[in-house]
């Protein structure tokens, strides 16, 4: 890629939105109010599989000021098939028939005051006759209890084809990769190493709680939502409706937080289906509670065996349980597009991977930073650092051995290309003094350090188009679709569009994501923005720079002449009138995975790549674990805004340092006990460590200014990362997340042979 | 949240004689906090508040005499964390109210609210009990006055009739006290406790004459720990007497299990804590 | 239950106003659905995240649990009113300058708390930083950069 001297990429814009942010004046879903709006408050359900008996509404719809109660019987009367999801249509967007989990949505209550609304969903009565559930993973392989009767595949996204209609089971997937010859490889190996690992099931919660309004007529909705997926919204609630695109308006603003949540169908279509029932504006705000219930992270079981040969890894067998709540959702993806790295960053041989998608009648899980791949590290690296422990080689010297460098087929059969793995581990070690002697602590306190480091497929193929729009006096716009939920796309496209073109980047606006004005783009997920979408901008903005030089060349002028662009327009149209429109659409190459033995010669446009170096102190006495230091270091290619990069990195590390100390939904018979804040805690400033991030020098060389991806690669390290400075500091070994004080404690007192007692 | 009527008086008495000792659903608010938030989970739907906002200003007065700290009720914590007297006098309970929920809470929640909500999460009450504090309560018929310790009735449960409030805090004045306060998060640090210990000790030089220590959050209500009490009555809190303090607590604690950790591990959370606290009591200066 | 609405006199943002208010309203909900002042905002409906943070009185509350009616009388002050005429106040800009957000949610709380910090702590030092913001949450994990952002306002606020 040829690199243009607009000196507006790499370099560390401030934000645009900066001001507005600071000053509480930033546009959110969350503020909107229409004119004659309701607003809905949802009734959900109480049991955690049943068949729907009886929905009484009779005292909810009598409270003052109520003016409709829908129930999932109800919607049908505008949506006959009220089925929805991204992989199947599983998911009705009110219970019919039967419900499948603890707090699925029942009936709505619309009203234009919220205490009404709210008051009202309380006098709803449901009888359910209860049917048996399964919530573990890896029962649910076998379980009797089946959640969905029959699996309807969606054919929506061309990486999820090959999906199967199944009865009677609750596998929504299974993928398999098969390389090499791995029964050979263990029955010759000198030593072979088998752990299982756990993780729990955590959420996004991102601060602004979904939200969603819908404004109808008989032919149109406009749609306005907190989503990171405006163009599925459209396509979806179109395919609903049996209308065209073009009827069907999604509107976003910037989005307070989304890490996956807000993707594909959550409020959409039960807003938009109220509307057309009641002809008025509907709105719904989900409480912090209610975002429990609407879409979480995977909880996983990951059994995992090495077989070693003469110090080396000769063999790795991976088998993966996800469970993915009562629905799909986009939990099928997470399963086979994670077990395409399930063997880890590493050169070996021959790899067997199994991963299964599987439904629970827990809430459904889908996306959150990282697609799978930080419960995959988890398991991949603590299992790692076991291993070398027990061949005594120094965990970082052990990785190097077996790091998979470029040029050198991955599990898939993919070559590797600009993966700067080795550097990633280098600078890592770099960093944390590795080969230094380290202050272990002392009395009750004992320090700790280590380090992991985990790697990921990029999600393809998929789709991204923009549209930039040059005005006569030399500012412009650029319509895309990437919506900026705080990762800060809008700084780094208008930022790609003012290099192209030779502008200020502060003569870029960025149109937010609406379908009736900016063209399609896939979804803002899976770190995919800046190499996705910055190609289509790219490529919109060199077009727009073409047709400028065409512009010239008509107007007589010599190629190169430095005639300022309102200077052509001028010319051109005889005043300061006219338009230069770019478009650029970009989809990369990728060969979908033979069926059977998960090989590819393309599995994916570019490697993510992410470590993290952990010191912790131990208390022995309690088992309490202060995390001290965390250090971030992840190939990005080419920073194209160095500063965004950063924050990028440390904010994923926070998020994942809740996910592996104290994060956990907790449940009692399919019943979320924690749906709270005050009871589901989030890392706050007095956990932060001393946080140090760094980008490796590494180019993307297919990538836009050899940029690629970065919002998830702060992630993957971080639980092993902890868990193997644990190790080091006090030599206990946990294999379940999250690391909380009470099981440090029970590890140190079993390994004293004095393990404490359940009570 | 449903509709309530709200009523303001000027006066405790009258605010006490507007509550209804027979409604529930007729409660007393002040700051409000913890009130807004049973109100908001559906938990409580009142149908009257009575507010305590607008009655006399001797009820969210600070005074000092040479024996007691007296805080008005309606004093909101952060007035008790600011004033002079307290960081002087009591500086185990500025220390504690530092660390009790955050800046904003305490800006609005009052002492008497934190005290009347009974929720054995709370940070002062395991204090207060160990520094033998005690409240003055008004209600229809005239005044009483009871030990804070005797407040808890059980999980959030007082020993006051509906028609009562509390209308001041005395915290009685030994120099020769020494006191702390220690809590235990074990998820995040801003968490709830999991345990809360507090620690007096009265002195008579290095010499403990007598030990006072409270468990909170942990058990149901604020519980004191007598036999640890004993074990260091008499000595100077050298590490055996503390081995035997930590165990007898141990031992005579009844911790509830719930998501900051199993009971077992709250015993244990208990015996390293007690330690701990007693060590910080010794080390604070007079009056802790 | 009927509960009679009642009228509120207080001071927003300088300017005296009044609203009709039920008693169960509360003061975030009356900034957003009177005021159309939207830097306040309820995320976690109980006082820990301090979205909803406004200044009664000189003091911070949490704009999601304190009912309207006590607004009557006080003196109300949300992040709409920070800075002059316009321009952003020394803890906005600096909130700028180290990047110290991501989605923005949470943002105008801690811009408030930490302008209130300073207010009280001209020069804090990283464990007042860190005990009076602590009652914040940032789901993005700006919080590295949210501790220098308050060091740089306390810089600028001295005219360094």
């Amino acid at each position: 890629m040829t690199v243009m001297s607009g000196g507006q990429v790499g370099r560390s814009v401030p934000r645009r939105e900066g001001p507005a942010k600071v000053s509480g004046r930033a546009e959110y879903v969350h503020h909107l109010r229409l004119p004659g709006m309701l607003v809905g408050k949802i009734f959900r359900s109480t049991v955690a599989h049943g068949r729907i008996k009886r929905i009484d509404v009779t005292a909810a719809q009598a409270l003052p000021g109520v003016v409709s109660v829908i129930t999932g019987e109800d919607i049908r009367t505008v949506i006959p098939h009220p089925y929805y999801g991204p992989a199947f249509h599983d998911q009705p967007i009110l219970a019919l028939d039967k419900v499948h989990y603890v707090g699925e949505p029942v009936a709505v209550v619309l009203a234009a005051d919220p205490h009404v609304a709210d008051a009202a969903a309380q006098l709803i009565v449901a009888e359910y006759e209860e049917l048996p559930a399964v919530f573990d993973e890896v029962e649910a392989m076998t379980s009797k209890a089946v959640v969905h009767d029959t699996l309807k595949p969606a054919g929506t996204f061309p990486d999820l084809k090959h999906l199967e209609g199944k009865r009677d089971t609750n596998v929504a997937l299974d993928f398999r990769l098969r390389r090499g010859d791995v029964a050979r490889a263990f029955a010759e190996a000198d030593r072979v190493f088998e752990h299982t690992f756990r993780t729990q099931q955590v959420l996004h919660l991102p601060l602004e709680p979904f939200v969603s309004a819908a404004e109808t007529t008989d032919s149109a909705a406009t749609i306005y939502t907190a989503s990171q997926s405006p163009s599925f919204v459209r396509i979806e609630i179109a395919r609903l409706l049996g209308w065209p695109e073009n009827r069907v308006r999604v509107k976003t603003a910037f989005l307070g937080g989304g890490f996956g949540a807000k993707l594909y169908i959550k409020l959409e279509a039960l807003v938009v289906a109220l509307s057309l029932m009641v002809r008025r504006p509907v709105k719904i705000s989900l409480t912090m509670e209610e975002q429990f219930y609407t879409i979480t992270k995977h909880a996983s079981t990951f059994r995992i065996k090495s077989g070693v040969k003469d110090g080396r890894i000769t063999a790795r067998e991976c088998e993966v349980w996800w469970n993915g709540g009562a629905y799909a959702d986009i939990g099928p993806r997470v399963t086979q597009k994670s077990g395409f790295t399930a063997a880890g960053p590493y050169d070996i041989d021959n790899v067997h991977v199994d991963s299964y998608a599987l439904y629970t009648n827990l809430p459904p899980a889908g996306a959150l930073r990282g697609f799978g791949i930080p419960q995959l590290v988890w398991a991949y690296e603590c299992h790692t650092d076991m291993v070398a422990h027990e061949l005594g080689i120094d965990p970082v010297a052990f990785r190097r051995k077996h790091i998979l460098r470029n040029w050198r087929p991955q599990a898939t059969g993919t070559v590797m290309r600009d993966a700067e793995i080795e550097a990633v581990l280098d600078r890592l070690a770099a960093r944390m003094d590795w080969a230094k002697p380290f202050d272990r602590g002392t009395g009750t306190i004992r320090r700790g350090r280590g380090i992991a480091i985990g790697f990921k497929a990029s999600v393809a193929p998929t789709t991204s188009m923009a549209i930039v729009n040059l005005y006569a006096d030399g500012s412009c716009a650029l319509y895309c679709s990437t919506v900026d939920m705080g990762q800060g796309s809008d700084t780094i496209m208008a930022q790609i569009v003012a290099e192209v073109l030779n502008l200020p980047v502060e003569s870029v606006t960025v149109v937010h994501p609406d379908t009736d004005v900016t063209p399609y783009d896939m979804a803002t997920l899976g770190s995919r923005s800046t190499y996705h979408m910055g190609h289509a901008v790219r490529l919109a903005a060199e077009e727009v720079r073409a047709k400028l030089a065409a512009m010239a060349e008509e107007l007589g002028l010599p190629p190169g002449s430095n005639v300022p662009v309102a200077e052509l327009f001028r010319r051109k149209y005889g005043m300061q009138a006219g338009n230069v429109v770019g478009s650029g659409s970009y989809i990369p190459a990728y060969k979908s995975p033979d069926h059977d033995t998960g090989l590819t010669p393309n599995a994916t446009p570019y490697w993510m790549t992410g470590g993290t170096g952990a010191e912790v102190e131990v208390d022995t006495e309690t088992g309490q674990v202060r995390v001290t230091r965390l250090v971030n270091v992840a190939d990005v290619g080419k920073p194209i805004n160095p500063k965004i990069v950063d924050t990028q990195l440390s904010g994923a590390a926070v998020m994942q340092l809740g996910f592996t100390m104290f994060e956990e939904m907790n449940f009692d018979g399919g019943q979320v006990t924690n749906a709270s804040l005050a009871d589901y805690k989030i890392p706050g400033l007095r956990d932060m460590p001393v946080m140090e991030n760094e980008a490796v020098a590494a180019e993307q060389r297919d990538g836009p200014f050899g940029a690629k991806g970065v919002g998830e690669s702060g992630t993957f390290g971080v639980s092993p990362a902890i868990a193997n400075a644990i190790f080091d500091a006090v030599g206990v070994r946990l294999t379940k997340l999250p690391l909380t004080a009470e099981a440090v404690y029970r590890a140190l007192r079993a390994a004293r042979g004095q393990p404490l007692a359940e009570e | 949240m449903t509709p309530f009527d709200l009523v303001e008086p000027r006066s405790l008495r009258d605010a006490a004689g507007l509550l209804d000792p027979d409604d529930p659903s007729v409660r007393p608010i002040a700051g409000g906090t913890a009130l807004m938030l049973m109100m908001k989970a559906g938990v409580f739907k009142p149908t009257r508040l009575v507010s305590l906002r607008s009655v006399e200003p001797e009820a969210s007065r600070i005074q000092v005499d040479d024996t007691t700290l007296r805080i008005g009720a309606l004093t909101p914590l952060a007035s008790l964390e600011r004033s002079a007297e307290t960081r002087r006098l009591l500086p185990a309970i500025s220390r504690t109210l530092r660390t009790l929920s955050n800046v904003r809470v305490r800006n609005v929640a009052t002492i008497g609210g934190h005290l009347a909500h009974a929720d054995p999460h709370m940070d002062l009450p395991p204090l207060l009990i160990a520094l033998g504090a005690s409240i003055r309560v008004v209600g229809p018929g005239g005044e009483r006055t009871l030990p804070v310790e005797s407040l808890f009735a059980g999980y959030f449960e007082t020993s006051l009739a509906r028609n009562e409030l509390i209308a001041e805090l005395s915290v009685p004045l030994w120099p020769q006290v020494r006191a702390a306060y220690l809590k235990c998060t074990t998820r995040s640090a801003d968490d709830w406790p999991a345990l809360g210990v507090a620690v007096a000790l009265e002195m008579a030089g290095s010499s403990i004459t007598e030990a006072r220590i409270v468990v909170s959050a942990a058990t149901e209500r604020p519980t004191k720990l007598s036999g640890a009490s004993v074990a260091l009555r008499g000595g100077r809190g050298d590490d055996a007497a503390l081995r035997r303090a930590c165990d007898a607590a141990a031992d005579e604690v009844s911790p509830m299990a719930d998501a900051h950790g199993s009971a077992a591990y709250k015993r244990e959370l208990v015996r390293v804590y007690v330690g701990r606290a007693v060590r910080a009591a010794l080390a604070a200066g007079g009056a802790g | 239950m009927v509960a009679e609405n009642r009228t509120i006199r207080f001071t927003l943002n300088g300017q005296p106003v009044a609203a009709e208010v039920a008693p169960h309203r509360t003061l975030v909900e009356v900034l957003q659905d009177q005021f159309s002042l939207f830097g306040a905002r309820e995320s976690c409906s109980q006082g820990l995240c301090g979205c909803c943070t406004v200044v009664v009185d000189g003091r911070a509350v949490s704009g999601c649990l304190y009912l309207a009616a006590f607004a009557d009388g006080a003196e109300v002050t949300t992040v709409e009113h920070l800075g002059n005429g316009g321009r952003l106040s020394a803890v906005q800009e600096a909130f700028l300058e180290a990047g110290a957000f991501q989605c923005g949610f949470c943002t105008p709380g801690f811009v408030v708390m930490a302008s209130q910090l300073l207010a009280e702590h001209p020069d804090p030092d990283d464990d007042q930083i860190r005990h009076y913001l602590s009652g914040n949450l940032c789901r993005c994990g700006a919080y590295p950069e949210i501790i220098q952002a308050v060091r740089l306002a306390a810089r600028k606020q001295k005219g360094g």
